[in-house]
């Protein structure tokens, strides 16, 4: 960790003082794990009162919270909360705090920050803490049917292709609700959502057509990514793992990996390679805004207006294919820099196609909002208080409507964000019409920002590969991915793999607040309301048939579907003698 | 005896007609949507399809959801046999009541929402409740135009209406028209399309009552669902544009009233289904909203009468 004497305050060296002064003896160590996120080492049991104090005092928002297996190498499991100070001297402040290997238990500061609590309930999944005093203890990223005592992220819990065995047949979720002495039916989407149609199990308690509380099941397809990325991959082919956690904002997810090595380790990255993520990063947040205005069309049941947006997207998705060789931008980015070039016809092709896009996509916003019953559905829908916000951490357009400025692009700028000098688009209406405008203004800007990108790109090399390997380093590194903040953390180890890495999607962040958004609004606004996050889910359930007539059940394999989904041969369901499949 | 065949030939046509409207309808829209879409005779193979499937019903229902859909088949073939489509006058003048024809279309839809309660499920169950809304929502505004014309014409048969109104021998043409407004505002909320179709809302309701329907019963419930289309159409065509249909029975003027009829109904459904393609399916909440924006209209036709103009 670097050890820089500076007479000058260090960047976020004044949250450190504050918090010196306001607990006093509570802090054990500080650090610096790059230029601007410090490390803070706490008394766990002052914890939940530092961390408090940090988010409400100083304005900080919390990014992720990391657990870490460090038996290896000092003895004790760490968690690590990440908070995005983004008042007075902006940075990243991570408080770390040591839990025993022994008694595995750490002070929960759900109760005092509630932004953390998805964070704390994985790190129990994962790795089998304890966080003491929290109040929701249901299972979030383990399905429910998996083994108790098994770990999957300890160090010497199980090999990353294990799969256990279910314990349990039935689904056993609990599905909480505070609807006081009223009286509800409850109305369950899900395991596939019914609109989106991806898996999420949603449980809304209405009572006629108003929604009095809603609860929501996530990680069906838990795809154990950093399991296998610490056990099987290297960590300079993580990048290309990381752009597959999502088929929208993959390049997000690879610069925001990247960079985290690259800050941990003082890889200078050059200037071209900068502008150039930036010019994809853009180019993604075309697509995936222009497919979230389809969405919303669809989901108010104008699927005219969905058809034309799916119809413009087609651009953006030619231009990324004309950028980077493939309609997704993958495969671009390496540590210290990128692959591929722009060339000067690709330039000239990009800026003419912009231009298309502007016209069309103008066109088509200018329709939707026109369209009778649009702003109908959409104004005073699905509120995202303001006081929920601030106490949830949303991230994105999600919080940008309901008049948070929070934009890692912005708050913490990066790669070609650093010469660009622009503000986040918010909005204050807190609610989905709110949201989809905040949308709107960012592809417009978007385009803006591309076309200035590439004139003003320098010249030079796009790659540094000098550098030295130093393991054990970490860094948090956040992107703007067009649904919002995508934040990975990742140490590196002394076998040329990640040690742990911690990647955060942008709607990890945005499930928690949702179940407020639902509250006061009709069974007919709940698509409208999943849809205004722009969640992002991954796929398949095992699927169970039921026989009417015979009254039996038959519960498919797991390994039965993907034969026949592999083969096409031997039906599991031929003998019953209807064709099902 | 001829115009008994004639109002059986009506209601075969009826069924024999109703997936190519449908059809026509999922046509344009896929026009509006750029897309290449499905051939206009998609909806028969369709239903053809569903005739060979399996025929489920939950475990929960009783004898209600299987009644329901020849009986909504057979009220709308009933309806039709009543409701004068080339001929000026019904070819059953019992059937042609318009009071009558009202409250046979509430039946049907008394036991779609039922048996959609009956299935047991929520989804079903919350789209009956808003059939039934839709129902006393929209109705009062239908009873109110009609009401207006049945005054102005001194008649309850549609047929003498339509003579009355064709020959513009009613007495208050402007409340006439008027009504006819409000009529056809009601029959547009009628028909069940977007921005109106809440029951079956997709997007919301994963179709509603339909959801818990399957193979034949499904088949039958959407050929109902089509015909329902024609004859709320049919109906307003019958009273309030009656113009060119034929006043006696000879065949070229029954050959013009058919010519005719068929142009008024396809310029309808032209016109609906740009209007369903332009729109976002209203909130649930502000429907109400909308219908009494159409019982205005009916009730100020009603006072244009009592001014007698």
């Amino acid at each position: 960790m670097s050890d820089t004497a500076n007479t000058n305050l260090k960047t976020g060296e004044s949250h450190v003082k504050a918090v010196q002064e306001r607990f006093p003896g509570a802090v054990l160590n500080t650090a610096w794990s790059a230029e601007d996120q410090v490390v803070i080492d706490v008394v766990p049991s002052k914890a939940p009162e530092l961390i408090e104090h940090l988010y409400y005092e100083r304005y900080g928002w919390l990014s992720v919270v990391v657990g870490n297996d460090e038996r290896p190498l000092n003895g004790h499991y760490a968690v690590y909360y990440v908070l995005s100070m983004e008042g007075e001297d902006p940075s990243y402040c991570t408080v770390r705090v040591q839990v025993p290997a022994d008694t595995c238990e750490f002070y929960s500061v759900t109760p005092k920050v509630p932004a953390v609590v998805w964070g704390e309930r994985e790190v129990q999944d994962m790795f089998g803490l304890k966080a003491l005093g929290i109040t929701d203890n249901r299972n979030l990223v383990l399905p429910d049917d998996w083994p108790a005592g098994l770990y999957p992220l300890r160090k010497d819990s199980m090999d990353y292709r294990y799969r256990p065995e279910p314990v349990s047949d039935v689904e056993n979720y609990e599905f909480l609700s505070e609807t006081g002495d009223r009286e509800t039916t409850v109305i369950p989407m899900g395991p596939l959502h019914i609109t989106s149609d991806e898996p999420g199990h949603f449980r809304l308690f209405v009572e006629g057509e108003d929604i009095i509380d809603a609860d929501y099941r996530m990680f069906y397809v838990h795809r154990g990514m950093e399991k296998c990325a610490e056990s099987r991959m290297n960590y300079d082919t993580v990048p290309f793992l990381a752009e597959r956690i999502c088929g929208i904002c993959g390049f997000a997810h690879s610069v925001a990996y990247v960079a985290t090595i690259e800050r941990a380790q003082g890889i200078e990255v050059p200037p071209r390679a900068q502008y150039i993520r930036s010019i994809l990063l853009e180019t993604e947040r075309l697509h995936s805004h222009l497919l979230n205005l389809g969405l919303v069309c669809h989901f108010s049941g104008f699927d005219t207006g969905f058809h034309h947006m799916f119809r413009v997207r087609e651009k953006s998705m030619d231009l990324a294919e004309m950028l980077t060789g493939a309609r997704k931008t993958y495969g671009v980015n390496l540590i210290g820099g990128v692959r591929r070039d722009i060339l000067a016809e690709q330039k000239l092709a990009t800026l003419k196609f912009l231009d298309e896009l502007r016209t069309e996509a103008g066109y088509l916003v200018e329709e939707l909002l026109s369209t009778p019953n649009f702003i109908k559905r959409a104004k005073g829908v699905g509120i995202l208080d303001k006081k929920i916000a601030r106490d949830y951490s949303p991230v994105g357009p999600t919080v940008r409507g309901s008049g948070f400025a929070r934009d890692a692009r912005w708050c913490h700028p990066y790669d070609g964000y650093k010469h660009l000098n622009r503000s986040a688009f918010t909005q204050d209406t807190c609610d989905v019409l709110g949201r989809t405008l905040v949308r709107v203004d960012e592809f417009m800007d978007s385009l803006t920002m591309i076309s200035e990108l590439l004139e003003n790109a320098p010249a030079g090399p796009i790659l540094n590969e000098s550098w030295t390997y130093e393991p054990h380093r970490y860094a948090v590194s956040a992107t703007e991915a067009p649904r919002g903040e995508d934040l990975h953390w990742a140490m590196i180890g002394d076998n040329q793999k990640c040690y742990r890495w911690r990647a955060k999607a942008s709607t990890y962040s945005n499930w928690p607040p949702l179940r407020y958004m639902f509250r006061g609004n009709t069974i007919s606004d709940a698509a409208m309301i999943v849809g205004s996050i722009d969640p992002c889910y991954s796929c398949t359930e095992r699927v169970a048939i039921v026989d009417i007539k015979s009254k039996t059940q038959q519960v498919l394999s797991r390994q039965q579907l993907e034969d026949y989904s592999r083969n096409r041969k031997h039906s599991p369901l031929e003998k019953r003698g209807t064709r099902y499949l | 005896m001829i115009l008994i065949i004639l109002a059986c030939l009506q209601a075969i046509l009826l069924v024999a007609a109703a997936p190519l409207v449908s059809g026509s309808a999922r046509w344009m829209r896929a026009k509006f949507q750029t897309r290449k879409g499905p051939p206009i005779l998609q909806d028969y193979y369709d239903i053809s399809k569903l005739f060979k499937r399996q025929d489920l019903h939950t475990k929960d229902s009783s004898f209600v959801h299987r009644l329901m859909p020849p009986l909504f088949i057979g009220v709308m073939m009933l309806i039709f046999m009543g409701i004068p489509v080339v001929t000026r006058f019904s070819p059953i003048p019992l059937l042609g009541d318009v009071i009558l024809i009202i409250y046979l279309m509430v039946l049907p839809r008394l036991f779609f929402a039922l048996s959609a309660i009956d299935t047991g499920s929520s989804y079903a169950g919350v789209g009956g409740i808003r059939e039934l809304l839709i129902g006393v929502l929209v109705e009062p505004a239908m009873l109110l135009a009609l009401f207006v014309t049945i005054l102005a014409t001194g008649t309850t048969n549609v047929g003498e209406m339509g003579m009355m109104v064709g020959s513009f021998a009613a007495v208050n043409p402007v409340a006439v028209a008027l009504a006819g407004v409000a009529f056809a505002c009601a029959c547009y909320m009628e028909l069940g399309k977007l921005p109106y179709d809440l029951a079956e809302a997709e997007q919301e309701l994963q179709e509603g009552p339909l959801s818990e329907y399957s193979g034949p019963s499904l088949a039958y419930c959407k050929i109902a669902l089509y015909m329902k289309q024609i004859v709320v159409v049919s109906l307003l065509v019958a009273i309030f544009i009656p113009f060119g249909s034929a006043t006696e029975l000879t065949v070229p003027a029954m050959a013009l009233g058919l010519v005719l009829y068929l142009a008024k109904v396809v310029v309808i459904f032209f016109i609906c289904t740009i209007f369903e393609n332009v729109v976002a399916r209203v909130r649930f909440k502000l429907f109400g909203h909308q219908t009494w924006t159409v019982v205005g209209i009916a009730a100020l036709a009603l006072v244009f009468f009592v001014l007698g103009i």
